[in-house]
């Protein structure tokens, strides 16, 4: 299998580093175990046993009087391969520009330790079928179909560079995803995912019971004019507004290039009080690989305090240049593009969903969005529609299921209107990929701007 | 290693999975060469060349599928294949009690053939000094205005290569080239932050070489995507109500792929993606009578397409490049299907829609080349025959639809408003909203062949785990009546 043990991993990187006649020279190596099925209607549709490597080759070469630097990949530990992706690279650095004065690669490291969860990489396809097949039998009697997927990943990265740094890290990752629709009409359905590093740790027997409960309740929908409710947005709404901002708002790249909101805000109070915004690959509840792109170690970095923003994540290039500590959020490099947060977690209120819901007299339980995007960057304006059961709310009740809707908001101007955080952090996704952790928000005054007719 | 070595390790391949058990196997063999360089600012940020090689399995077993992938280099292939075939299978065996109806393959030959993409140009052999002069050119001159706050200019090329078998005894090779580039200008001003990009946001992609970048002038339109950002952070902000609206050609071919290339994907239909990317709101009943759009629109789908991304031999389960229609004068005709979803969907033979993303995954359906065929307009026509305030709306700048691809909303670079025929005051932030039918029944004029281009989109992505595709959409500028623009 491909994941190789850290003492290997670093081996391999640090004999590249060694043969290497760059001047200077990083190796990084990605190893990638995947198991997964996706499930429909008529079960399993595809059932694949993967791996992979990425292999990264970085150099430095010293070229018409300057240092000069180039990158080039394989997929192979093959040691000619990884030889001849070392040639590629060499070849690129030489036509590059100097690497801007002051840009060094990092020297020697401490990264914190972390280990593979054993149960998810061992989690079997046998174990995997059971899932789906307690799914397919709690939704069948309520005349619901299912479509999903069961997943987990293992993997680990390892960094080696010249200046003596060394990195290695692993993560695992396991989800379970389910959506319960009608078998009369599938645009009446439920869906939920749960992730965790351990595979143990997910409790499907709940997701399958509360989204087949939910399905059922989402039967007839409604329609509903388009204008602006109040929302409690359950975290997997919550998660497509956070990832959006996440790739837009907090880098240091886009702030100093004066496309972000939050440029020249720092120490700003934008949001309510309660509002506390951080970037946490350490989190216990979903640790990451915890260095970036170039081995810095990444910092758990507050970004919302109390709703003031306390200043945008950084690597080696901007924190050098804007004078700031390296938060260590920076992607491979070289790369135009800018670090960014790479596990935004929303500290959790104190409100349970049900509080939340009893809290609002008029409004929608929306929980998900689907296909959300980003129109206007300085406003951070993002449409999108709801999708997997959305619900009116009367009288801080549930009330009925109602027609899928589309918002176009400004999500600065949504975060000002924040009115209740849920007590619950939850590992939540969206369509465009990423991962934060989140509660559920109420927000007043959010803009709904058009309608459908399921 | 030579092609009949690759072939013959993918026929080997085959016959593991069929000594494993399975009773249909098929192997793709897969290198993917890459070059990707990009100027941002100046200077040369992007300089990497990834090349990638390996083998993906897939098996039927009592009709549950199981697929099994592994990087390998060449000499070592053979070493690889007895173990990724063997976990194929223990995925499908291990499934298939869960599996409540059968796959059934619709029937295909088992097709032998090489196909390459035509190239004028080896883009791989121009010196890479000259491609990085013209990035640096480029991006200069997109720098025009101090208020150009990031220029980019970026190529990027790839060259797939692939070789093919199957128990039913397809043996293929083929090699896909495409190329792709941009020119960008990002403007910061008046508080707006606004993108003009040429010639499409991200870059064109097209199947071909060097050829097709030296065509898109790069260094000639930079100045004007610098010009036009700059203005667009002055320019009043394209208003809401009811217009009549033109829309050109990159902005048409999103719509194309979102409004009718997504909802005729037969795995779409028959609910095999509602738990990710979603369903549709075609259903198989549709197809011969549904009216998707005036009878001014006909949209065809065509794997020959030239300089189309998705133009190949075969697709990857076998299956050969085909040409059909999918909506004519306004009419469902078609969908797009592989041999997993074509009797479903109607037709006797898969129409040769599958693919993967590389050798690490399993061939999903997907959108081939997609065209509105063009009408007989011509463009200077259409603005002169067209009332004074409508919209001509161009530049993709960020998109939107629903899970059933009914309503969806768009968001352009750029609209300017017509007045006496011509395209006049520049307007920002255009967003035009609609439901798919609805929208398309509002096409009343499509330009002619002149105006007729093929834009690629390099990067569909579909499937959980979500995986890449590139496919192309002809479009001439087309012209649609009391269209929804919102603020």
């Amino acid at each position: 299998m491909s994941i190789l043990s850290n003492d290997h991993a670093v081996e391999l990187c640090q004999q590249m580093v060694e043969q290497s006649p760059a001047a200077q020279t990083e190796v990084s190596l990605l190893a990638v175990e995947d198991r997964f099925v996706r499930f429909a209607c008529h079960g399993p549709t595809q059932n694949a046993d993967r791996e992979k490597y990425e292999v990264a080759m970085r150099v430095r070469v010293q070229a018409n009087g300057a240092l000069r630097e180039a990158r080039a990949t394989c997929g192979t530990i093959d040691p000619d391969d990884m030889r001849a992706t070392l040639k590629r690279a060499l070849t690129l650095a030489e036509h590059a520009d100097p690497v801007a004065q002051g840009d060094v690669l990092g020297g020697a490291v401490t990264i914190p330790g972390s280990a593979l969860e054993r149960p998810t990489q061992d989690h079997t396809f046998r174990e995997k079928r059971a899932w789906i097949e307690a799914a397919q039998a709690a939704a069948q009697p309520a005349g619901l179909a299912t479509a999903g997927l069961v997943q987990t990943t293992a993997l680990t990265r390892t960094l080696v560079n010249s200046a003596g740094r060394v990195a290695h890290g692993a993560k695992a990752r396991a989800s379970f995803a389910l959506t319960a629709y009608d078998q009369k009409n599938s645009s009446v359905a439920a869906s939920t995912e749960i992730v965790h590093a351990s595979v143990d740790k997910l409790d499907v027997s709940k997701a399958i019971a509360s989204t087949v409960e939910r399905a059922q309740a989402a039967r007839a929908p409604q329609p509903i004019p388009a204008q602006e409710y109040t929302v409690i947005l359950m975290p997997r709404a919550v998660s497509a507004l956070l990832l959006g901002m996440a790739y837009r708002g907090f880098g240091a790249q886009e702030y100093h290039e004066s496309r972000s909101p939050l440029c020249g805000r720092v120490g700003e109070r934008i949001f309510p009080d309660g509002l506390c915004l951080m970037d946490d690959v350490h989190h216990e509840l979903y640790p990451g690989i915890p260095f970036d792109g170039e081995g810095a170690p990444t910092l758990r970095t507050d970004l919302l305090r109390h709703g003031a923003f306390t200043g945008p994540v950084t690597n080696a290039h901007w924190a050098r240049r804007l004078g700031l500590t390296n938060t260590g959020h920076g992607p491979a490099q070289p790369s135009s593009e800018g670090p960014r947060p790479q596990q935004l977690v929303l500290a959790p209120g104190h409100q349970s969903v049900e509080q939340l819901i009893a809290s609002v007299d008029q409004g929608l339980l929306v929980h998900q969005f689907h296909y959300t995007n980003l129109m206007e960057p300085r406003e951070m304006v993002f449409t999108g529609m709801t999708r997997g059961g959305t619900f009116r709310i009367e009288g801080g009740r549930v009330t009925h299921p109602v027609q899928n809707l589309r918002f176009t908001e400004s999500l600065v101007r949504a975060l000002t209107r924040v009115k209740g955080i849920g007590n619950q952090l939850e590992v939540a996704g969206a369509l465009f990929g990423g991962e934060v952790l989140c509660p559920a928000l109420r927000i007043d005054g959010f803009r709904f701007t058009s309608t459908t007719a399921f | 290693m030579t092609t009949q070595s690759m072939d013959r390790l993918a026929q080997e391949a085959v016959e593991e999975a069929l000594r494993a058990g399975a009773q249909y196997a098929d192997a793709r063999i897969v290198r993917l060469s890459q070059e990707q360089l990009g100027v941002r600012n100046g200077q040369l940020t992007q300089a990497d060349a990834p090349d990638d090689f390996g083998i993906g399995i897939r098996v039927l077993k009592d009709g549950c599928w199981g697929f099994a992938a592994a990087p390998a280099v060449p000499r070592d292939l053979a070493d690889v294949l007895p173990g990724v075939a063997r976990r194929a299978f223990k995925a499908a065996r291990d499934l298939q009690a869960a599996r409540t109806q059968p796959v059934k393959l619709a029937e295909e030959a088992g097709h032998v053939g090489h196909f390459a993409t035509p190239v004028e140009k080896d883009p791989f052999r121009i010196p890479l000094q000259e491609k990085i002069e013209l990035l640096r050119e480029a991006e200069a001159a997109a720098r025009v205005r101090s208020e150009v706050v990031v220029g980019e200019a970026m190529v990027s090329l790839r060259r797939e290569e692939q070789w093919q078998a199957s128990s039913e005894g397809a043996n293929l090779h083929q090699v896909l080239m495409r190329v792709g580039g941009h020119v960008t200008a990002t403007a910061s001003a008046h508080g707006h932050v606004e993108t003009r990009s040429h010639p499409a946001l991200g870059g064109q992609y097209l199947s071909g070489g060097w050829e097709h970048i030296e065509a898109m002038n790069l260094v000639g339109a930079a100045p004007r995507m610098g010009e036009e950002a700059t203005a667009l952070c002055s320019a009043p902000a394209c208003p809401a109500g009811e217009f009549t609206m033109i829309l050109g050609g990159s902005q048409l071919a999103l719509q194309i792929h979102e409004s009718v290339g997504h909802p005729t994907e037969a795995d779409r239909i028959f609910d095999h993606e509602i738990d990710f990317a979603g369903a549709s709101f075609v259903n198989r009943e549709m197809v011969g009578h549904h009216t998707y759009g005036a009878q001014t629109v006909n949209l065809e789908a065509n794997s020959h397409l030239e300089h189309g991304l998705d133009t190949r031999g075969w697709d990857d389960d076998g299956v050969e490049s085909q040409r059909w229609p999918i909506v004519e004068n306004g009419v469902l005709r078609g969908l797009s299907s592989d041999r997993e979803w074509a009797e479903s969907a109607g037709d006797r033979r898969s129409r040769g829609s599958s693919r993967a993303e590389g050798w690490y995954n399993p061939p999903i359906v997907r959108i081939p080349n997609l065209s509105l065929l063009p009408g007989d307009w011509d463009l200077q026509e259409l603005l002169r025959d067209t009332e004074d305030g409508a919209l001509l709306v161009d530049g993709i700048r960020t998109w939107s639809i629903d899970q059933r691809r009914l309503n969806f909303q768009f968001t352009c670079q750029a609209a300017w408003e017509v007045k006496d025929g011509q395209p006049g005051r520049l307007l920002r932030q255009p967003t035009y909203q609609g439901n798919t039918p609805d929208f398309w029944n509002r096409c009343d004029a499509v330009c002619g062949p002149a105006h007729f281009q093929v834009f690629g989109v390099p990067n569909c992505g579909k499937g959980n785990p979500y995986q890449i595709a590139e496919m192309s959409h002809g479009a001439a500028p087309a012209r649609f009546r009391k269209v929804t623009f919102i603020q």
